[in-house]
């Protein structure tokens, strides 16, 4: 993954604005000629060893994820009569769980669950938390609705939230979405608002409408991308958020529908057999914390690379 | 002494009234298949006194529901007593607060002469009056016993002295003494008190001190029990710990010396474990079950609901999810009823090409229906969905929490087919048929009703002499109609674990499952 981004990174030109927007074009980088500093911020804080250890650990468990069912031939749902084996024995590298299902395969399909409830439920929340904040920023009156509802919405914790949720909508992993999209929502809306507020006022801007930009020039253009940078660094953090959540849910048995595999599902039902069959919850334990370190990690290099 | 004597004769069979024989009684309450590990009495022989007895407990006592039989067990044979008690591995009823009685020959009234000296723990004596409240009470809609049919049947009380008492039945009932093993008598007085949690005053061998919700119960010893020398223990303790994980750490931990809720599954890490004594009654849990809605098509064809009996693995639901406790039978009794026997239980093996070639003589396929679940037996769900899978049956798993299930089960608002468990199969098989919500012939969860059921039902239960051969054959036909129609296909009978430090002796329970403390313990 970490090679990826420094293969993709070189595209010699000009450099398009002081500012980049998350994920903006590449900018010229030192893949031709080592030690030459790359210009992309971003970039710059994921090529150090905190940013780098992040992608990769992320990388490799999205490529497992992705990958499930190339990489293992069992059905995730299949039930056996060799319950709780361990690693290795009857066909199964690394084991079964106490209804005879294989536990790699289900380790795997369950990566692929949570990513894609990670992956749908924060940009969603970006979008409509980005949504509410430019409306904010419209009108005084606009910006106390909006913030009243996102007092409303951090008002409630994430998994009495979680349980209302399921409670109305009943339970699958739509529900588990909505309650990311519902947390996520203040925390990019407050962030992307303030940072909103803070460089409208800034000497550029008012250069810049004194030169005659309008105001959805002057947003797209010069305010936005610079006070993207929090909020690039968030996405990483609500992610993580996310996992955890994603966890929590299908821990507490509200989360992904049984019998389809989940982490917090997979983690709950391991319980009883901790001593005996600690194998069996130490899968799902290092997958989550591995992604929930990663992104942060990956949220620590670009919040540095964006400062420097 | 066998029970059908007391019914069958107008001869009154007066019973042994000495402490000896309640004491006798009540040690029996061990169970006929108590075949786990249950130690012999402590090696010195000698029951030691004195001492708190810590308890852990999986759920919290819910005063609302003292008169009913509930998840909470350890109140209601502590602080009270029950007038009379079974010997479970026989059902006979031993004398407890009634010291003996006569049944009339034509099962129409029963007479009781009460214990004398026997006083609640706020002082009042036990008297007649006593007993007449407890029978309306159990009667009153609002406490919801579940045995509330059998005491409507209580015609008229007769208050003969203090110390006699006798109630006229309106028709006679085989389940007559399940009621009298059911019904706690508690101090008429503090009832209201009672079902708020604020005073518990019975005649039991533990004075309630107090109740912390969510997280304690406290006991002391009731000086003046009736039966002398008794109890040993200076008071109990229950500590209400939620996590099935948490309990058995307690366990371990030696903050608890007895866990009570346990399921199979739990118990694995101890199981092996010397330091622990793993007691197993086949009374009180119940069994594993799959209803079916008979208004939901194609479930109204029983070869369809004979094909999901023919489709579930019952073996390996005992050996995985209930780590080897519990008995696969395809009928509801457990092998203490007067009902069980090898061939219904053994009736329905696991023959998925049989399931199959039944669903297709039915014509049904491609069926995709919900299953709901009690949210706690995920895995028991999970494993019946995919049994059903593998003949061709797909389901949707809808879990629902416990409050829930119940309100559905009880308001008739299942879907297609749900998992559960059931009770009352412990005792005389007509308390099933008529109180049991998904047996219940007046009124199912499964909406069904068929005139040739209801005839059986009532026959089974309208048995004068519970023991009789035309009584044993009403419980054959009543298990043969259950296994032939099907709207409750019985899975596993459950067992009822009590995981104890090594050095507690002498804990039982009664075939409600209440626990009993008068002869326990700490070696």
């Amino acid at each position: 993954m970490a090679t990826d981004v420094l293969s993709a990174a070189p595209s010699p030109g000009p450099v398009p604005a002081p500012a980049h927007a998350p994920g903006a074009g590449p900018g010229p980088a030192a893949a031709a000629k080592p030690r030459r500093r790359i210009r992309n911020r971003y970039l710059r804080g994921l090529m150090t060893p905190r940013g780098i250890i992040g992608l990769a650990l992320v990388g490799v468990l999205l490529g497992a994820g992705l990958a499930a069912p190339l990489l293992t031939s069992h059905d995730p749902n299949f039930q056996s009569a060799d319950a709780l084996v361990g690693p290795g024995s009857a066909g199964h590298l690394y084991g079964t769980d106490e209804i005879g299902r294989d536990l790699l395969s289900r380790l795997l399909y369950s990566i692929r669950t949570d990513l894609m409830v990670v992956l749908i439920a924060v940009p969603l929340g970006l979008l409509i938390g980005g949504a509410l904040a430019l409306v904010a920023v419209t009108h005084r009156v606009a910006d106390v609705a909006v913030q009243r509802l996102f007092d409303l919405l951090l008002s409630f914790p994430s998994l009495i939230l979680g349980l209302t949720v399921t409670a109305i909508a009943g339970f699958g992993a739509g529900s588990i979405v909505t309650v990311i999209v519902l947390i996520e929502i203040p925390s990019f809306g407050r962030m992307l608002r303030g940072a909103i507020l803070v460089h409208r006022d800034r000497e550029y801007a008012v250069a810049a409408r004194i030169g005659g930009a309008g105001p959805l020039r002057l947003l797209t253009r010069h305010v936005l991308p610079n006070a993207a940078d929090p909020v690039v660094v968030q996405v990483a953090v609500a992610m993580s958020v996310a996992v955890i959540l994603e966890g929590a849910m299908s821990f507490i048995g509200i989360g992904i529908r049984p019998p389809d595999a989940s982490l917090g599902g997979m983690l709950s039902a391991s319980r009883p057999y901790l001593e005996d069959h600690p194998f069996y919850a130490l899968g799902p334990l290092v997958v989550i914390t591995a992604l929930v370190v990663g992104l942060n990690l990956i949220a620590e290099a670009l919040n540095r690379g964006a400062r420097r | 002494m066998p029970v059908s004597s007391i019914f069958t004769s107008r001869r009154t069979v007066l019973r042994a009234a000495g402490a000896g024989a309640v004491a006798l009684g009540l040690a029996g309450c061990k169970s006929a298949v108590d075949e786990k590990k249950s130690s012999p009495a402590g090696a010195s022989g000698q029951p030691k006194k004195g001492g708190t007895l810590q308890i852990g407990s999986l759920t919290d006592f819910t005063p609302a529901l003292l008169f009913t039989q509930n998840a909470f067990t350890a109140v209601h044979r502590l602080v009270f007593n029950t007038l009379t008690s079974y010997d479970p591995k026989t059902l006979q009823p031993q004398p407890q607060l009634a010291k003996s009685w006569q049944v009339a020959a034509d099962g129409k009234s029963v007479t009781f002469q009460l214990r004398e000296g026997v006083k609640f723990h706020n002082g009042r004596p036990f008297t007649a009056d006593d007993v007449v409240f407890a029978i309306n009470n159990l009667k009153d809609p609002k406490r919801s016993a579940q045995l509330r049919a059998t005491a409507a049947v209580v015609q008229e009380i007769q208050v003969v002295n203090p110390l006699e008492v006798t109630l006229k039945l309106a028709h006679p009932v085989s389940n007559l003494f399940d009621l009298f093993e059911f019904m706690i008598i508690t101090d008429k007085d503090s009832v209201e008190e009672a079902v708020t949690g604020k005073k518990l005053i019975g005649t039991g061998p533990f004075v309630f001190k107090s109740w912390t919700p969510g997280a304690s119960l406290s006991f002391a010893k009731n000086p003046e029990y009736f039966i002398p020398e008794r109890p040993y223990f200076d008071g109990v303790e229950v500590r209400i710990i939620p996590n099935n994980d948490s309990l058995v750490s307690a366990l371990r931990g030696k903050q608890v010396q007895l866990a009570i809720g346990l399921n199979g599954r739990d118990v694995a890490p101890v199981k092996t474990d010397p330091q622990f004594t793993v007691q197993q009654y086949d009374t009180g849990s119940g069994a594993v079950y799959v209803g079916a809605n008979v208004t939901v098509k194609p479930f109204d064809d029983k070869r369809v609901r004979q094909a999901i009996s023919y489709a579930i693995n019952r073996e390996r639901i005992v050996q995985q999810s209930l780590g080897g406790f519990g008995l696969p039978s395809s009928a509801p009794w457990p092998k203490s009823s007067p009902a069980y026997s090898d061939a219904t239980a053994k009736r329905y093996p696991h023959d998925p090409e049989r399931a199959k070639a039944l669903l297709a003589e039915a014509g049904v396929s491609n069926l995709d229906v919900p299953l709901a679940y009690l949210n706690t037996s995920t895995v028991i769900a999970q494993m019946i969905q995919f049994d059903l899978q593998q003949v061709g049956i797909k389901t949707t798993l809808e879990p629902l929490d416990p409050a829930k299930f119940q309100a559905q089960l009880i308001g008739q608002t299942m879907p297609a087919l749900w998992a559960g468990s059931h009770g009352f199969a412990q005792l005389h098989p007509a308390t099933l048929a008529v109180s049991a919500y998904p047996f219940n012939e007046a009124k199912n969860t499964s909406k069904f009703s068929d005139p040739a059921y209801t005839e059986i039902v009532q026959k089974a239960w309208r048995q004068p002499d519970a023991d009789s051969p035309a009584a044993k054959a009403a419980y054959q036909d009543l298990s043969e109609v259950l296994l032939d129609r099907q709207f409750v296909i019985d899975l596993v009978v459950l067992a009822n674990l009590y995981v104890a430090d090594k050095s507690l002796q002498g804990v039982g329970q009664n075939t409600y499952a209440s626990l009993v403390l008068d002869d326990a313990y700490l070696a």
